[in-house]
C-alpha cells in the first residue's frame, strides 16, 4: 500500500533534512521529539510536532495514522536509541514500514535485526558519494540529477498491471529505447524472486502480473510508458 | 678599479641564466636529495669507493695490472677531486657576497670594500674545508699521491664518503649526533680511567721481572683491552696491586659499555618517529599520483576503502598524533602534521601540480576545513578540492575558499529519504550500480571525435546489445547531458558515453572502440 503519511523521530540536522524533504510529499506528516527543548526548537522551526518517550504507549501512533498507510523515519542521534525505537515500533507495528538511520555499517546491521525495512548508513552514504564524485564524477552528477533534481529526467518504477498487454511477453520483445525512448535499468521477476535484477544481464524475462520495470527516461516518456503498461489485453 | 671590474664581473655572473642553471643542476646532483636524478650520481658514486676497496684488498696478495691502478690511482681520485672543488663551489654564492657588500657600501656611501667581501667568501669557503665530511672527502683524494705508501691506506677514507651517499648512514650519524654531548662526557670518563690505570698498572708492573707489561705504550693496551671487556690475556698483571687495578678497571668497563649501550639505544628511541615520520616523506615524493586525504576520521576511513579499492595512492595529513597512529596501525601512509599549515607542505615538500589528483577535506569542522584550503590555495590554485560539509548554512564560505565540490552528509540523507520512501526498488537499483554490487557497474568512457559511427555500431553488436545499456553522452563543452541519443548524434572529442554493463563487458566494450579496426 502507498504510504500517504509520514513521521519522523528526532530532532538533529538529519532528521531536520528528512522532514524537509518528505513533509511536501505526504498527506500528514509529524515530527516526533523526545525533550522539551527539542519541542520548543522544533516548534520554532516550523515543524509540527509532538512530545514522546522511548517508553511511551505506542497506541498514540494507531489513533493519530492509519498504520498501514505510514511510513516512519527513526533518525534519533544516538544509534542505541535509535535501534530501541526501531525496534519498539516493530513489536507494536508487524507491517509498518521503517526507514532508519544509522551513523555506520555496524549499527546498520543492528537496525535490520531490530525490524527497519530500509537502513540508511549516514557514514557510508557520504564515503560513496565523495570517491564516485572523484572516480565517476560525471556519473555522479547525471544519478544526482536523476534522483534528486526536477528536470525532466527520471527514474520510475512501473509495476505491471494483472491485464497489461505486457503480460505473456518477453522482455525482449519490448523496445524501451527505440519504441519508448526510456532505458530499462531493471526489473523485478516475481517468478525469480523479490529482489531486481540488471537488464543488462541479458535475460530474456517472461514478463508476469505485479512484475516492476525500473526506467530511466523523460518524465514524458516515462508517462507514456506507463499508458502503456496500463493498457489491457483486446 | 680592481674592485669595480670584480663587482662587475659579480653581477654579470650573477645574473647569467646559464650559470645559474649549471650551478642549480650541480646543486642539486650534490646535495638536494630531492631531485630524482641524484640517487643515480649517488649510486655511482658509491660503485667507485667500493670499486677503489676492492683493488686496495687484492693488491694485498695479488698483482693488479696498471690499467686497473691508474684507474684507482688518477681516475677515481680525480673524480673525487673534482667532486670536492664542486661541492666548495656550491656550498655558498661568492657573487652573491660581493654584491651585498658592494649595495651595502653603495647605501652608506662608503667606497665598495674588497677586502670585507673577500673575507666572507673565504669564511664562508672555509666553513665548507673544516667541515667533517669535507675532511673525509680530501682525505679521500689522497691516494692519488700513490707513490706514498703509506697515503694509501687513506682509499680507507673512501669508504667514510658512503655516509654522503646513503641516506640510512647519514640518519645514523644525526641519531649519533643528537647524544654527542652524553657521548662525549662517556668518553671523557673512559679516558680518565684508562689513563688513570695505565699510569697505575705500568707503576705497579713495569718493574717486576714476572710481568710482560714493561712499557707505558703496554699499559695502555692492557687498559683499553681490559676497559672495553675484550682481556685477550697476551698481558696480565702479576702483582697483587696490579691485580686490584685491573678489578677496579673491568668493573668500571661495564659501567662504560652499558652507558654506551643505553645512551645509543635511547637515541634510537628519541628518534624513532622522526625516523618514521622522514621515511614516509620519503615515500610519499616517491609517489606519482595520490590523493590527499586532510584529517583523519570514521569518514576518512571509509573513503579511503573505497578508493584503495580502485588501486589509488592515498595520503593522510592528521595533526592529531593519536588519531595519525590510529591510520598508522590500519595501514595507510600517514603524516602527523597540521594540514592546514604552510610549513607542513614546505616540509613535506608535496607538490600539489605533479602528484596530487586531488584533496579532500574531511576534518571535523567546517572551520578547519575552510582553514586548511585556504592555505592549500595559497600553494596551489589548480588542483581539485572537495570538501565534506557539516553545516548547509556554510557553504557559500567554503566556496569562497576555493572548494571545487561539497558533500552535505545531512542533505544527502534528506534526498536519499525521499527517494527511498517512495521509489525503493529504483534507489536500490541506482545503489547498487554504484557500488557494482552483483558484478553490473555505471561506468563513464570517454570518446573522441569521429567516433560516432563505430560508436553505434558497437552498441548494436550481439555481444553487447541487450547486455549494455547506454545511458546517454555527456558533452563536456556545453555541460549538457544527450540521454539516449540517436546514431545521428555527432560524438565531439571529450564527451563522456556512460554505460550499464557487467564490468568485464564495459571493458571490453571500451578496448573495442578504442582499436582501431573492429573484427
Amino acid at each position: 500500500m502507498i504510504a500517504r503519511c509520514a513521521a519522523v523521530f528526532g530532532f538533529n540536522e538529519y532528521s531536520q533534512q528528512i522532514a524537509r524533504h518528505v513533509r511536501h510529499v505526504y498527506q500528514d506528516f509529524t515530527l516526533f521529539v523526545m525533550t522539551k527543548e527539542e519541542e520548543r526548537a522544533a516548534c520554532e522551526a516550523g515543524f509540527l510536532v509532538e512530545l514522546v518517550d522511548l517508553g511511551d504507549d505506542w497506541s498514540r501512533i494507531e489513533e493519530h495514522f492509519d498504520v498501514k498507510s505510514l511510513i516512519v523515519f527513526c533518525a534519533l542521534a544516538n544509534d542505541s536509541e535509535n535501534v530501541f525505537l526501531t525496534i519498539s515500533l516493530r513489536a507494536q507495528f508487524e507491517k509498518l514500514n521503517i526507514i532508519a538511520l544509522a551513523q555506520d555499517n555496524e549499527s546498520a546491521s543492528k537496525m535490520k535485526s531490530a525490524g527497519a525495512n530500509k537502513v540508511l548508513p549516514s557514514l557510508q552514504i557520504a564515503a560513496n558519494v565523495i570517491s564516485d564524485m572523484l572516480e565517476k564524477p560525471i556519473v555522479t552528477k547525471v544519478l544526482h540529477d536523476v534522483l534528486y533534481q526536477d528536470g525532466l529526467l527520471n527514474i520510475v518504477e512501473i509495476e505491471v498491471p494483472r491485464h497489461s498487454v505486457f503480460v505473456g511477453k518477453h522482455l525482449h520483445d519490448i523496445h524501451f529505447k527505440s519504441e519508448y525512448d526510456v532505458i530499462l535499468l531493471a526489473i523485478v521477476d516475481h517468478e525469480m524472486g523479490t529482489t531486481f535484477s540488471f537488464a543488462s544481464k541479458g535475460h530474456n524475462h517472461h514478463i508476469d502480473p505485479h512484475d516492476v520495470f525500473v526506467v530511466i527516461g523523460y518524465q514524458d516518456k516515462l508517462d507514456a510508458l506507463k499508458q502503456a503498461v496500463k493498457r489491457k489485453h483486446d | 678599479m680592481l674592485g669595480r671590474w670584480i663587482v662587475a664581473f659579480a653581477f654579470f655572473i650573477h645574473s647569467s641564466p646559464l650559470y645559474r642553471n649549471v650551478k642549480n643542476t650541480t646543486y642539486n646532483f650534490l646535495e638536494n636529495s630531492n631531485y630524482p636524478y641524484k640517487k643515480y650520481f649517488d649510486l655511482t658514486m658509491i660503485a667507485l669507493i667500493m670499486l677503489s676497496v676492492y683493488i686496495l684488498i687484492r693488491q694485498v696478495k695479488y698483482e693488479m695490472s696498471l690499467s686497473w691502478l691508474f684507474f684507482n690511482n688518477y681516475i677515481i681520485s680525480l673524480i673525487f677531486l673534482v667532486e670536492y672543488l664542486l661541492r666548495l663551489w656550491v656550498y655558498s654564492d661568492s657573487t652573491k657576497v660581493i654584491i651585498d657588500q658592494y649595495e651595502h657600501d653603495l647605501f652608506l656611501h662608503r667606497p665598495f670594500s674588497l677586502r670585507k667581501s673577500m673575507k666572507a667568501i673565504f669564511k664562508h669557503k672555509l666553513e665548507f674545508i673544516f667541515s667533517p665530511a669535507a675532511i673525509i672527502d680530501l682525505l679521500a683524494i689522497m691516494p692519488f699521491f700513490h707513490e706514498f705508501r703509506l697515503l694509501r691506506v687513506f682509499i680507507l677514507f673512501r669508504v667514510l664518503k658512503l655516509f654522503r651517499y646513503a641516506k640510512s648512514l647519514r640518519r645514523l650519524i644525526s641519531i649519533l649526533a643528537s647524544k654527542k654531548f652524553e657521548l662525549l662526557t662517556l668518553a671523557l670518563f673512559a679516558m680518565i680511567i684508562i689513563t688513570v690505570s695505565s699510569v697505575l698498572i705500568y707503576v705497579m708492573e713495569a718493574h717486576n721481572p714476572a710481568s710482560k707489561i714493561t712499557t707505558l705504550f703496554d699499559a695502555v693496551y692492557w687498559s683499553v683491552v681490559t676497559i672495553f671487556t675484550v682481556g685477550y690475556g697476551d698481558f696480565v698483571p702479576v702483582t697483587h696491586e696490579g691485580r686490584v687495578v685491573a678489578m677496579v678497571i673491568i668493573v668500571s668497563g661495564i659501567a662504560v659499555i652499558s652507558f654506551a649501550t643505553s645512551i645509543i639505544v635511547s637515541a634510537f628511541t628519541e628518534k624513532l618517529d622522526e625516523i618514521k615520520e622522514e621515511k614516509v616523506i620519503d615515500d610519499v615524493s616517491k609517489l606519482e599520483n595520490f590523493y590527499l586525504i586532510c584529517g583523519y576520521s570514521s569518514l576518512s576511513h571509509e573513503v579511503i576503502h573505497r578508493l584503495k579499492k580502485i588501486f589509488k595512492h592515498i595520503v593522510i595529513l592528521e595533526k592529531d598524533p593519536l588519531k595519525a597512529k590510529e591510520a598508522q596501525s590500519e595501514g595507510f601512509i600517514v603524516i602527523n602534521a597540521d594540514p592546514s599549515s604552510l610549513h607542513t607542505y614546505h616540509t613535506t615538500n608535496i607538490q600539489f601540480e605533479e602528484q596530487v589528483i586531488a584533496v579532500i577535506l574531511l576534518e571535523d569542522s567546517d572551520v578547519a576545513n575552510v582553514y586548511t584550503a585556504l592555505t592549500i590555495r595559497e600553494i596551489n590554485k589548480k588542483v581539485p578540492l572537495y570538501s565534506i560539509l557539516h553545516h548547509h548554512e556554510n557553504r557559500k564560505k567554503l566556496s569562497l575558499a576555493g572548494i571545487d565540490e561539497m558533500v552535505n552528509p545531512h542533505q544527502l540523507v534528506g534526498l536519499m529519504s525521499q527517494r527511498i520512501s517512495h521509489q525503493p526498488i529504483a534507489y536500490d537499483v541506482i545503489h547498487a550500480l554504484r557500488l557494482g554490487h552483483g558484478g553490473t557497474v555505471i561506468e563513464e568512457i570517454i570518446l573522441d571525435s569521429g567516433m560516432s559511427k563505430r560508436f553505434f555500431e558497437l552498441l548494436l553488436h550481439p555481444l553487447f546489445h541487450q547486455r549494455l545499456s547506454m545511458l546517454g553522452i555527456y558533452q563536456n563543452s556545453t555541460q549538457t547531458f544527450a540521454f539516449n541519443p540517436q546514431p545521428s548524434y555527432e560524438i565531439q572529442a571529450g564527451d563522456v558515453a556512460i554505460v550499464v554493463a557487467n564490468k568485464a563487458l564495459s571493458y571490453e566494450f571500451r578496448d573495442l572502440l578504442h582499436r582501431k579496426k573492429m573484427k
